[in-house]
């Protein structure tokens, strides 16, 4: 539904940009105070977790966000500690240190301490939870051929059984086992509210785009649904940090705000997100021979 | 307290009036109409030239004047036509219509008494502005296409809320508190293609008037202001028609009486037709797009005797925009049904029924797979009664009783995936009843002092069948209430005092002061400034307490130059309570916790406003100038912390000319400079998953690029020809001259090719664009 809105929302801004120009200006902004900036996430695959830690910076910094290193990186997983170990390779990155395979309906918690973001000689504490929500194993996907006027490409559509209850999913897809859709504003998100406790029949989910050549599929790839069941938590923070990435326009946007973030302690940013993973693939067909 | 004393004053001056002056006296009354057309002319004087005093006429161009037997000389006036003097002898009560001819050549058109033009200096009123529809049709317009609310945004104290917008802020106010009646009528969303145009045709208006503070008594239900448009009712003499062939629109009105003039009706038609040349396109793709807006207004009135008169009007009008695979149409519909009674010389009476209807549909074709689709609806049926008591010259009473029953279906949407059947998901419809009393009037006490006075007392009643969700502190939804059908389940109702005093120093200056509350039970879900079609309106409910309003304002009236030119300088503090905006990333759009969404607070809003016009028979024009601020305050946004409104623009100036120069020939121009809006702009940054995501300390602390533009217009008529009823004129305009990119909205990219990039990039909607119309008459 989310999707047939945003179509709309679409035409109605293509009308707005017939007449419109853009062009990139110079312009002065402020400075804020650095926050912890936490990335991390446990799944049902069977590897090893990660949780990436940042501070923020100014706006025009333009380079790669600063490194946090030195912390303590822990996750309770039920009544059971994980201790995660700073790469070497990978500024930032605290791993787990052997594959784990995550489990729905466990809560687990992130603990970060000894880190020093405002640099007053005192170390602070940061947490977060987040519950692994239950997933069903879906029957199929499909492929279609999606033309409008605007854009054309191949429209992926689910077919699947819905675990009980209010569930939020995140739909991405690979292309011969290669990821495309692996950035936040690639993510294609969206709650249960019209299939609750229900059979997904045919719900379109993801769409690869002709214009795009990292999305351009032909006959005999495979194109795989990867569906995570994200927690509330996580959902938001996609949501609000497209609309953040988007733009904004005075149409739609409300007043530009701060993404939601579910990490406790010092006004720190990001995420930490527990999901649980379904896949499903289909091989692109040979295109229909007209009939004579 | 203060309001029993208010309401203890009110009673002193009506209970004391008619004692004061009880002696027999003799009523004379009519109508004043324009003789071409025969219609009647709202807020024509009727001045008593013995006793310096008189009255105005009402909404239906009535006016009524009692005065102790004698021999007394009336002066009937109206701006842009010739005064007629009447002597009459005050022995018994009389009718007296009276038919004023306009200014016998374009270039006098504006001629206008001495009477007449120093109105604004004894008129009650702080606040309002009528603008002639002559005067708006000079204004250089955008697209060419000729439009009363793209005026009303020139005036001072409004403010338009993003470029191109028909939206717009009176005092700091937010749209949605902007009153809009057509005949009487609420118009829930008055814009074309996405604000571009407003839903008034200008050929089928004849009377334009904007309330900014001290709204009369007898409206209610917004904060801010009432915009009352009322459609001509139609030429009663003979068969005229006026149209136009423009850029993006043609328009056609037909007039004519029947019965013997007894009836006159009007019918008045526009269409854009850009999706006509669409299948030039080259791409073939959008050949069979539709893309177009379409009015169509009517009007019926037909006058059975003396007493009674009889009005039915309509309008209707849609956009639509759609292709192979989506589309959306909205629109809004209009009918007032009138019955003009008139209960003795003195006692005039308005009887009213209202419909409005506004809304859409958008989603994809009926056979589409998967299908959905989305309506939206919002109907009022309403009744109104009013009543207009001439006690004497100089004392008026108005009274009155109102109902609306609300009918807000903000959602059906029915979506059908591959296997499925329909799904239909439908948000809950809200029912609500809005009535109103009031009692008005208008005294004259002593040759200085005037002073209007009026209590509304309105209420508000939720009906079931509902749900109403309960929310926690942090706004999630603990449970809920189900009421039955027709339940009345909660209530709000409120006294809405008004007064405003008049002292008049001289014929050419004077002083007012005003004071009114007012109360919004119904608002709209938009936290974007220039709103979109798919916004929804919901009503107070035990959620959402109504908004209120107190506004004083005050200010210096002076004409000069035999009132050629005349100024004022107003004041106005405004602090409204209860003021409504929404959580940071609210989900507005159906969404059946929409409540969930919403923050309340407070606002503040005060300005000082100028206004200068000048008007001879050459040249005429105005400079406003508004100095306001508009600051918000609600706990859970923004921390706390106060901050600017959206619409706060602290400087807002405009410039409007037009000067004839020859009778074939005019020429006008518009400059329009203000602040620019308040922007949220972030002051940091982070990135996760690849994508940088901007950081922000503080809602609108920063400020777009000040917004200035400016516009020209020629219009040449052609010659006139005695013999010949056929009139036509060429208008050719230019918007945005000097081609300002002025910004429309700043965004903050990342850079494709190096990601830890970003930089900034501002979209400007237009550049120049020229446009010409053909207007005609025959």
């Amino acid at each position: 539904m989310k999707r047939s809105y945003n179509k709309i929302s679409v035409l109605i801004v293509l009308l707005v940009i017939s007449i419109s120009c853009t062009e990139v200006v110079e312009i002065e902004l402020d400075s804020t105070y650095d926050r912890l900036v936490v990335f991390g996430k446990v799944t049902t695959d069977h590897e090893r977790h990660y949780v990436e830690l940042t501070t923020t910076s100014d706006y025009f910094y333009n380079e790669e966000p600063p490194p946090v290193t030195g912390a303590t990186v822990r996750i309770m997983a039920g009544d059971s500690l994980i201790t995660l170990e700073e790469s070497a390779v990978w500024p930032g990155i605290y791993q787990m240190s052997a594959p784990y395979t995550g489990v729905q309906g466990v809560t687990y918690q992130l603990k970060i301490s000894n880190v020093d973001i405002d640099n007053d000689g005192e170390s602070e504490e940061y947490s977060a939870i987040a519950r692994m929500p239950f997933i069903e194993k879906p029957d199929s996907i499909s492929l279609e051929r999606f033309i409008t006027p605007f854009f054309s490409g191949t429209q992926v559509t689910l077919w699947s059984p819905e675990a009980m209850g209010t569930n939020y999913y995140n739909f991405q897809l690979t292309r011969n086992e290669e990821m495309i859709h692996n950035r936040l504003s690639q993510y294609t998100v969206q709650p249960d509210d019209f299939f609750t406790d229900n059979y997904i029949a045919g719900l379109p989910v993801g769409f690869l785009d002709d214009d795009n050549e990292d999305e351009v599929v032909v006959p005999g790839d495979e194109v795989t649904l990867v569906i995570s069941s994200i927690t509330e938590d996580y959902y938001n923070f996609i949501v609000e940090a497209q609309n953040e990435i988007f733009g904004n326009n005075p149409l739609f946007s409300g007043p530009p705000a701060n993404v939601s973030s579910n990490i406790e302690g010092d006004d720190a940013v990001g995420v930490f997100a527990a999901y649980s993973i379904e896949r499903n693939s289909k091989i692109v067909p040979l295109p229909a021979i007209p009939q004579k | 307290m203060k309001l029993k004393l208010f309401i203890h004053i009110i009673l002193v001056l009506v209970l004391t009036a008619p004692v004061l002056h009880a002696q027999k006296r003799i009523t004379v009354s009519g109508y004043v109409r324009d003789t071409t057309s025969g219609e009647e002319l709202i807020g024509a004087n009727v001045a008593i030239r013995e006793t310096g005093s008189g009255t105005i006429t009402n909404q239906y161009g009535f006016y009524s004047i009692s005065l102790e037997p004698g021999f007394y000389t009336l002066v009937y006036s109206y701006v842009g036509y010739n005064a007629e003097s009447k002597p009459v002898n005050f022995i018994e009560d009389m009718e007296l219509d009276v038919e004023l001819s306009e200014a016998a050549n374009e270039i006098e058109e504006v001629t206008v008494t001495a009477e007449a033009a120093n109105s604004n200096v004894t008129s009650l009123e702080t606040g309002a502005t009528k603008l002639q529809i002559k005067s708006i049709r000079k204004i250089p317009a955008f697209m060419g296409e000729v439009d009363v609310i793209k005026a009303i945004q020139l005036l001072p104290g409004v403010q338009v809320t993003s470029e191109g917008s028909s939206g717009f802020s009176v005092r700091g106010g937010s749209p949605d508190q902007n009153l809009i009646l057509l005949d009487e009528a609420t118009v829930y969303n008055a814009s074309h293609l996405l604000g571009f145009f407003s839903i008034f045709n200008n050929d089928a208006i004849k009377d334009v008037k904007l309330y900014k503070g001290d709204i009369p008594a007898s409206a209610g239900g917004r904060l801010s202001s009432l915009l009352d448009v009322r459609m001509k009712d139609g030429n009663s003499r003979e068969f005229e028609a006026t149209g136009g062939i423009g850029n993006i629109s043609s328009r056609l009105t037909l007039e004519g009486p029947l019965f013997n003039k007894k009836a006159s009706y009007l019918v008045s038609g526009r269409r854009t037709y850009a999706d006509v040349f669409l299948p030039l396109a080259r791409d073939t793709a959008i050949h069979d797009n539709s893309l177009y807006f379409y009015d169509l207004n009517g009007k019926f009135n037909y006058t059975l005797n003396e007493n009674n008169r009889f009005y039915l009007s309509a309008y209707n009008g849609k956009d639509v925009f759609a292709n192979d695979f989506a589309g959306m149409t909205f629109g809004n519909r209009t009918i007032t049904a009138r019955w003009n009674h008139l209960f003795s010389k003195k006692l005039f009476s308005n009887f009213t029924f209202v419909n409005s209807k506004y809304n859409y549909s958008l989603g994809t074709p009926e056979d589409a797979i998967p299908r959905f689709t989305w309506q939206s609806d919002l109907t009022d049926y309403g009744f109104k009664g009013d009543f207009t008591y001439y006690l004497m010259p100089g004392h008026t009473l108005k009274f009155g009783a109102s109902g609306i029953y609300h009918i807000i279906e903000p959602g059906l949407i029915i979506t059908q995936t591959g296997g499925n059947d329909n799904d239909t998901a439908t948000l809950a419809a809200n029912y609500a009843l809005e009535t109103g009393i009031y009692l008005s009037g208008d005294s004259k006490l002593g040759d200085r002092l005037s002073v209007r006075y009026g209590i509304r007392y309105s209420q508000f009643d939720n009906i079931g069948e509902a749900t109403v969700y309960n929310y926690n502190d942090h706004y999630m939804v603990v449970d809920s209430t189900v009421y039955g059908k027709g339940e009345f389940f909660n209530t709000y109702r409120g006294f809405e005092p008004r007064l405003a005093l008049n002292f008049r120093i001289n014929d050419a200056s004077s002083v007012k002061m005003s004071y009114s509350r007012t109360i919004q039970y119904m608002q709209l879900a938009s936290n974007s400034s220039a709103g979109t079609p798919l916004d929804i309106w919901f009503p107070a409910s035990p959620n959402i307490m109504p908004q209120l309003s107190n506004q004083v304002a005050g200010g210096y009236f002076r004409n000069f130059m035999n009132n050629k030119l005349e100024t004022s300088f107003e004041l106005y503090y405004k602090k409204m309570d209860r003021s409504i905006d929404f959580a940071d990333h609210a989900q507005l759009i159906l969404n059946p916790y929409l409540e969930g969404e919403i923050r309340t607070g407070f606002a503040t809003s005060y300005g000082a406003e100028l206004f200068l016009r000048y008007t001879d028979n050459r040249f005429s024009g105005w400079l406003s100038y508004t100095y306001s601020r508009t600051i918000r305050t609600l706990a859970e946004v923004n921390k706390g912390v106060p901050y600017p409104a959206p619409y706060d623009k602290p400087h807002d100036l405009a410039l409007v000319g037009s000067y004839d120069v020859s009778k074939r020939i005019s020429v006008s121009a518009n400059w329009i400079y203000s602040s620019g809006l308040p922007f949220t702009l972030p002051t940091g940054r982070y990135k996760v998953q690849g994508n940088i995501i901007p950081l922000y300390t503080g809602r609108n602390q920063f400020r777009l690029d000040d917004y200035h533009r400016l516009d020209l217009a020629v219009i040449i008529r052609e010659k006139d020809r005695s013999n010949k009823r056929w009139k036509g004129e060429w208008n050719f305009s230019v918007y945005n001259a000097y081609a300002r990119k002025n910004t429309w909205t700043l965004n903050f990219e990342q850079d494709s090719e190096d990601p830890n990039r970003t930089y900034a990039e501002k979209t400007y909607l237009f550049s120049i664009i020229p446009a010409i119309t053909y207007n005609f008459s025959f």
